[in-house]
């Protein structure tokens, strides 16, 4: 492995570009995990046994990340897209940039709130 | 020598099969990914946000199956995102397995998980009973 090969110009775009990867790739694990346990649905007992897991505080949090994971992602992906279509974005690619931060905050606070309202509210534990 | 030091004479073509195919996964990519845009967001927001996670068992499974249109929903999420994740997951391993032994193998492993995961997803929306127990 070369490290010259992943290597960036540094700033922004290596953080967009290295979070794009660790965020894709989490996903991507976690779609392996919901592809087996849905597939539990031949077996409704089962299923809902183990799906009743996901309610657990621990695997709250987990959603909290897949949430972030998911909408950095996203809208990471977008700004990408719109860089490809309109190239002349790229002038104003760290202002993309943090834009991208920002829906990422905007919406993975308050979704991650709602997720762990069962626990805020004191209704688990 | 670097990049720039290569005569500019004999410019090397890349394999014009491959590089379309490159161009072809490139589209995917983009496409895939806005249409995920969609799908993804809002079957998170449904199971995660509208609906407590709890409450999605095998019951809400049945309400909502009952509907083809979210059988074909699930079914679309479910191809899209694996095959955007795994040519995002080649692109990944083509950066750091140089070597061309172990790189085909990584490859093969995934691509074989990949197609197992399609079949199993497939069977699990397709199987699925459309009245209630």
């Amino acid at each position: 492995m070369s490290p010259a090969s992943t290597r960036y110009k540094g700033k922004s775009g290596q953080w967009a570009f290295l979070g794009h990867r660790i965020t894709g790739f989490l996903v991507f694990l976690f779609l392996l995990l919901h592809i087996v346990d849905v597939s539990l649905l031949r077996w409704p007992a089962t299923y809902d046994q183990v799906h009743r897991l996901y309610g657990n505080v621990m695997l709250r949090l987990f959603e909290v990340g897949l949430l972030f994971a998911l909408v950095f992602h996203t809208f990471n992906g977008l700004r990408i897209v719109a860089v490809d279509l309109f190239p002349d974005a790229v002038r104003n690619q760290r202002r993309l940039f943090q834009a991208v931060i920002a829906i990422t905050l905007l919406m993975g606070i308050p979704g991650g709130i709602v997720i762990l309202w069962p626990f805020i509210d004191g209704h688990l534990l | 020598m670097t990049a720039l030091d290569v005569p500019p004479t004999k410019p090397r073509k890349p394999n014009s099969r491959k590089r379309s195919a490159e161009a072809w996964s490139w589209a995917f990519m983009r496409l895939s990914g806005l249409a995920l845009v969609f799908l993804a967001l809002v079957h998170f927001s449904i199971t995660h946000i509208v609906n407590d996670v709890v409450d999605t068992d095998y019951d809400f499974v049945l309400d909502r199956w009952h509907n083809p249109a979210w059988r074909l929903f699930d079914w679309l999420l479910l191809v899209l995102a694996l095959g955007h994740g795994v040519n995002g997951l080649r692109w990944i391993v083509d950066d750091y397995v140089r070597r061309p032994g172990p790189r085909k193998a990584v490859k093969g492993v995934l691509y074989s998980l990949t197609a197992v995961l399609v079949v199993v997803g497939t069977l699990t929306i397709l199987a699925f009973p459309t009245r209630p127990r």
